[in-house]
């Protein structure tokens, strides 16, 4: 019942002109990021021209322009940050399980770092991002192991097995959470702000804070790329070309939830962003894990951050959270793929 | 059609491949039908009547806790004569408007999220068939928190409720591409559209100002505080009208979980059977979540309960109808009676209950390597 990612054997990659192909690949996808992240900064209640940004840029920007151009980059910075995070934890989770359905969000790790927050904020007091950043870490990754063990119990694991054991380990901490939040009200103030996954309203701090644990998780996939390419193979392929599949599990798990519980601590929990971009990037470029995170860290970030910026215009002046928005869109097409699954899987 | 005829019409072609002992009477218990005129005839086993009695009991006992716990409490020397009208002041404020109207409806929701989740799993011959996994739950919450946030005040909150949970389960319904029939296409399916209407829901109590958003946030969880006897009116003739429907498709519904062939085979209309027991769960789970919102894991595991009590085939209407009940008036005891958090909906309660009792029965499964 296991159900391998990859849809096409590796090996035309190699070739010259698959290089040719990945390097314009790479540069029109980073070409988007940037156009993702222009257009985070002009758009909003108050929208500015491409003209404005760049006398923003060189300081001869009229001040109130300024003010306003310059209060969406810390928003532009966590949503390059957080689409970095998620897309690269959710590329990682599905190369580990090998379940192309494996998110961070569907698989329970989001609900067990908001349990954890929500616990040390309202117990031990615990606020500031620094202290919800340790705090999210503990949960994220207690919730991450308890869902795998839930899932490959018995004979193999199968793919909705994954997902079903998440959904019942979320639902029994969203219990934990609402009980929580309800029965004390400055709690549940807070929570409601954070829950619903929004980029703006937070600062700089919340960078800086959340920086280095999306660093190292970062750092810890880069080096677990060639590995992962071996695991796709099989537990024995991967061990008779030297690899020790239980290693690189463990590495891959600490990776996708370091980033996964970053991104949750920074901006809430954002839900799809981890599940549908491993599948447009599997699409380009296929399936080289060391390609795939270099190609999730760039179209990631983008998605975010023009989903960021379609929530700001579809209720102008009001804004829809980028949480919000992701739901709409990630869930129909989770829904496609419900329609292509095959079989009882 | 009301002879006690065989009770297991296939299973005399090949014993030998039936788990013995399970599906079948044990030591030939008796097992007849109990028959009313001849379009009712439903199948009794001696050891489902004793269970149906100790859950009666169990209920009774709950209930009574439910009335004379806490420091509102009415005393228990006091309850016979308060019942039969003889309370007064305190007393009688905490009967007739406190919690004599909630016991009610906590009852009367129980049974029909326990009826409505036997008949979708005897249908969809699928253990998380239920209206939970469909989206029910979340399709009601989204509904009742846009009404709330668009139309407050002119559109009861319950009639968005019903709408968010019809065109969630409708969505589910298309998307899965094969109707209710695939478990692991129906729990993705599920998720997917719980998904769109949990963003829904986080929008609005993120939108509305903290006090609002606490009332919406116990609605969306589904609460039984504050009830009237107006709810219990509703529910309970929801039920009224429900359960003899259920009644007459009983015998039908058990020869359907046989399979579509011999059901066919054996005159039961498959089709229309299955759109009839569709549309009476439906009703049921709407009229529950009308009057006490989406309270979730009742209909998922209460016909569960039943089946494993029994350890029998058949939808088990009536027992999963009592196994609910019991479990709301329990959970609701615990929300009214716990000292750890207070006053929380108990929708909560069920949550978390039921969140256990799936995960350890998704393991045993597992382990015997179905689903």
């Amino acid at each position: 019942m296991t159900t391998t990612t990859h849809d096409r054997p590796s090996g035309a990659r190699t070739s010259r002109t698959g290089t040719a192909r990945l390097a314009y690949s790479l540069v029109a996808g980073l070409a988007v990021l940037v156009l993702a992240m222009l257009a985070s900064v002009m758009f909003g209640s108050r929208t500015t021209s491409f003209g404005d940004v760049l006398d923003a840029l060189s300081g001869t920007a009229d001040p109130y322009v300024t003010t306003v151009i310059e209060s969406r980059y810390p928003r532009t910075a966590l949503g390059l940050l957080a689409g970095v995070c998620l897309a690269v934890a959710g590329t990682l989770m599905q190369g580990v399980t090998r379940n192309p359905l494996a998110d961070p969000g569907l698989l329970g790790i989001n609900a067990g770092a908001a349990a954890s927050v929500v616990a040390a904020t309202a117990f031990l007091g615990a606020s500031g991002t620094t202290d919800t950043m340790w705090w999210a870490l503990p949960g994220a990754l207690l919730a991450g192991l308890l869902v795998h063990a839930i899932g490959s119990a018995g004979a193999s694991t199968s793919l909705v097995r994954l997902v079903l054991a998440g959904a019942v380990l979320s639902a029994v901490l969203m219990a934990f959470i609402q009980a929580v939040t309800l029965s004390r009200p400055k709690v549940f103030d807070s929570y409601r702000y954070w829950v619903v996954g929004a980029l703006g309203g937070r600062d700089f701090d919340v960078f800086t804070a959340v920086l280095p644990f999306a660093a190292a998780g970062l750092l810890l996939a880069l080096l677990l790329g060639p590995g992962l390419n071996t695991l796709a193979l099989g537990d024995e392929s991967a061990t008779s070309l030297g690899a020790n599949p239980a290693l690189l599990r463990g590495g891959g798990l600490i990776a996708a939830t370091l980033l996964s519980a970053a991104a949750t601590a920074a901006v809430g929990p954002i839900a799809f962003v981890g599940l549908a971009v491993p599948h447009i990037v599997r699409a380009l470029v296929g399936v080289d894990f060391r390609v795939q995170i270099v190609f999730s860290a760039v179209v990631g970030p983008a998605l975010l951050l023009l989903a960021d910026v379609v929530g700001r215009i579809v209720l102008r002046p009001q804004e829809l959270m980028v949480g919000v928005v992701t739901a709409f869109i990630g869930a129909p097409a989770l829904l496609l793929a419900v329609r292509r699954m095959r079989g009882n899987t | 059609m009301t002879t006690p005829t065989t009770a297991r019409p296939p299973g005399g072609r090949e014993p030998a491949t039936r788990p013995t002992g399970r599906a079948a009477p044990r030591n030939g218990a008796p097992r007849g039908f109990l028959t009313v005129g001849s379009a009712v005839a439903l199948p009794v086993r001696r050891i489902s009547v004793v269970i149906a009695l100790v859950t009666v009991a169990l209920l009774l006992v709950a209930a009574t806790a439910t009335l004379t716990l806490g420091r509102l409490g009415v005393s228990l020397a006091d309850l016979p004569a308060a019942l039969t009208g003889g309370a007064r002041g305190k007393d009688a404020f905490v009967l007739e408007r406190l919690r004599g109207p909630r016991l009610v409806v906590g009852i009367g929701t129980g049974a029909a999220f326990g009826l409505s989740g036997a008949l979708f799993q005897s249908v969809t011959r699928n253990p998380l068939g239920s209206p939970d996994v469909i989206g029910l739950g979340a399709g009601a919450g989204a509904g009742a928190a846009v009404v709330a946030l668009l139309l407050p005040g002119t559109v009861p909150v319950w009639t968005g409720a019903l709408a968010g949970a019809a065109l969630a389960m409708a969505l589910v319904y298309v998307s899965t591409g094969s109707g209710f029939r695939n478990p692991g296409r129906l729990v993705v399916a599920g998720i997917g559209v719980a998904a769109i209407a949990t963003a829904i829901i986080q929008y609005v109590v993120y939108a509305v100002e903290r006090d609002k958003a606490a009332v919406l946030t116990a609605y969306v969880n589904g609460s039984l505080a504050a009830r009237s006897w107006d709810h219990a009116t509703t529910i309970w003739l929801v039920l009224l009208v429900a359960a003899p429907l259920t009644a007459l498709l009983a015998r039908r519904l058990s020869i359907g979980e046989m399979g579509d062939e011999i059901a066919a085979g054996l005159g039961a209309e498959p089709r229309t059977t299955k759109t009839l027991a569709v549309l009476l769960s439906i009703v049921l789970s709407a009229g529950a979540v009308s009057v006490a919102g989406p309270i979730s894991f009742v209909a998922l595991t209460a016909p569960q309960i039943a089946k494993r009590l029994t350890r029998g085939s058949g939808p088990h209407l009536l027992l999963s109808a009592l196994v609910g009940a019991l479990l709301l008036v329990l959970a609701d005891l615990c929300a009214q009676q716990l000292p750890l958090f207070e006053n929380l909906p108990v929708g909560i309660y069920t949550m978390a209950i039921g969140g256990v009792y799936l995960g350890s029965l998704l393991l045993r499964e597992w382990r015997k390597g179905v689903l």
